[in-house]
C-alpha cells in the first residue's frame, strides 16, 4: 500500500469512525486488509483501494473500516471493574430500582466478551438485567450474537469452573447458555451519530478502551452524548487507565475504583 | 519476600520449556517435572505455590497425581492448574470435582496463562 493510501485511510477512519489509525499500524492495516480484498473479488489490497478511491461504495468503505477498528478483547478484561459491578454496582441498583431490571450498555461491545461477563456477574447474585451492546462492525457484532467462542478465546479471562456453568461445549466451540443470551440485544451503532433524544437511559454505561483509540478531537463529543444517555445516578465505566482528562467536564472519576467515573456536579446542575 | 514457586508437571520437554518462560515472566521460581510420580516426590519434599499439570503421562497421570497431592499434609495448599489437550467438558468437570483450582486447555499463550495465574490468585 502506497502512503497516499495509507494517508487516505486514515481520513477514511477517522472522518467514519473517530478513530486514529496510526502510522505504526500500516503492516497491520496491510494485513487485515488482505482478507477483505479476498472477500470482495479483488486480486490485491491496492486494487480494492484504487476502486474505493474511485467510487466510494458504502458497503466496501464499511468492510474496510471495520478490519481496521481494533476487535481485541477478552473475559473479564480489568477484573476489577468486575469486582466492583458485582460486588457494590449492582447489589445497590438493584436496591434502588426496586425489581426494575437495571438497563445496561455495552457500548463498543466487539465480539461480546464484556457483554456475558456483565450477564454472568447479573445472574449470579440474581440481578435482573437488560444489556443493550452495540458496535461499529457487523462482523464483531455477527459474532457476538452467536455467543461461541474457540478453546482459545473462552480461557482467556474466564475460570474453567465460570467456563463450564455458563457456556455449552459444541465440538470446538464454547456457546453462551440460552439465559445469558436472553439478556443482550446486540445492535449496530456509531458512536459518532447522535442518539435518538426519547430512548430510555441507561444505569450503567460500558465504553471500555474504545475511547483511547479515538481521535482526540472527537473523544468530547462521544463523551458529551454517554453522559445524555446515562441516568443521573448512573455510572461510566472506562477502561483501566483511560482517563477523560480535558475532553469533557460531564464525568468525574470516582477514588479508588478503577475505570468508575459519575456525572459531574456541573452536568447535574444544569439537568436540575 | 520469597519468591513464589511453580512447579510445572509435563512429560513433553518442549511445553514445559514453553511453559517456563511464561511462569517466569510472571516471576516465579519454576522447577519442572516429567510424570506424576516425580511431581509426588518433589511435593512430599517442598510444597510449592502452584502446579501446571499436564493430564496424560507415563507412570503416573495428572489426576492421580492430584488426588495423592491433596491427601499429603499440606497439599491443599498449592493452586493446581490442569494444562491438557483434554477439552471435553466432562472431563475438565471431572479434574475440577478431584481438586484443581483451574483448567487450562491446550494450546495456550501468554496471555490465557496469567488469565488463570489472576483468576486463581496466584499473582
Amino acid at each position: 500500500m502506497s502512503p497516499e493510501d495509507f494517508d487516505r485511510l486514515q481520513s477514511l477512519m477517522a472522518t467514519r469512525a473517530g478513530y486514529r489509525l496510526t502510522r505504526d499500524r500500516m503492516k497491520l492495516a496491510e494485513h487485515r486488509l488482505g482478507p477483505v480484498a479476498r472477500r470482495e473479488g479483488f486480486e490485491t489490497v491496492e486494487a480494492m483501494l484504487a476502486a474505493l478511491w474511485a467510487r466510494p461504495v458504502a458497503s466496501l468503505g464499511w468492510a474496510v473500516i471495520e478490519a481496521l477498528l481494533n476487535p481485541d478483547t477478552w473475559f473479564r478484561r480489568d477484573r476489577g471493574t468486575f469486582d466492583t459491578l458485582s460486588g457494590e454496582l449492582l447489589p445497590a441498583l438493584v436496591r434502588a430500582r426496586a425489581g426494575k431490571p437495571i438497563r445496561i450498555w455495552s457500548a463498543g461491545c466487539s465480539t461480546g466478551q464484556e457483554v456475558w461477563s456483565i450477564g454472568m456477574a447479573a445472574l449470579e447474585i440474581g440481578a435482573a438485567v437488560e444489556i443493550v451492546a452495540t458496535d461499529l462492525s457487523q462482523r464483531a457484532l455477527e459474532k457476538a450474537r452467536t455467543g461461541a467462542y474457540t478453546g482459545f478465546e473462552i480461557q482467556r479471562g474466564l475460570k474453567a469452573q465460570t467456563m463450564l456453568r455458563w457456556f455449552d461445549q459444541a465440538e470446538d466451540a464454547w456457546i453462551a447458555r440460552a439465559e445469558l443470551r436472553a439478556l443482550a440485544h446486540f445492535t449496530r451503532a456509531n458512536l459518532l451519530t447522535p442518539p435518538t433524544a426519547d430512548e430510555p437511559r441507561f444505569d450503567l454505561i460500558f465504553c471500555r478502551h474504545v475511547l483511547d483509540d479515538m481521535d482526540a478531537g472527537v473523544r468530547g463529543q462521544v463523551l458529551d452524548q454517554l453522559e445524555r444517555r446515562l441516568v443521573d445516578d448512573g455510572c461510566l465505566f472506562l477502561g483501566a487507565g483511560e482517563r477523560i482528562g480535558a475532553d469533557s467536564l460531564a464525568f468525574r472519576p470516582v477514588s479508588g475504583r478503577q475505570g468508575l467515573f459519575v456525572k459531574s456536579p456541573t452536568v447535574l446542575k444544569r439537568a436540575a | 519476600m520469597t519468591p513464589r514457586t511453580c512447579l510445572i508437571v509435563d512429560d513433553s520437554r518442549i511445553i514445559r520449556k514453553v511453559a517456563r518462560r511464561i511462569v517466569e515472566g510472571l516471576k516465579f521460581e519454576v522447577d519442572e517435572a516429567a510424570d506424576g510420580s516425580e511431581a509426588l516426590t518433589f511435593c512430599a519434599a517442598v510444597m510449592p505455590d502452584v502446579v501446571l499439570l499436564d493430564w496424560s503421562m507415563p507412570v503416573m497421570d495428572g489426576l492421580t497425581f492430584l488426588r495423592r497431592l491433596r491427601a499429603l499434609p499440606g497439599g491443599d495448599r498449592p493452586k493446581v492448574l490442569f494444562c491438557t489437550i483434554e477439552t471435553r467438558a466432562e472431563r475438565i468437570a471431572e479434574a475440577l470435582s478431584a481438586g484443581a483450582d483451574d483448567y487450562v486447555m491446550k494450546p495456550f499463550d501468554g496471555e490465557i496463562l496469567s488469565s488463570k495465574f489472576a483468576e486463581v490468585g496466584a499473582v
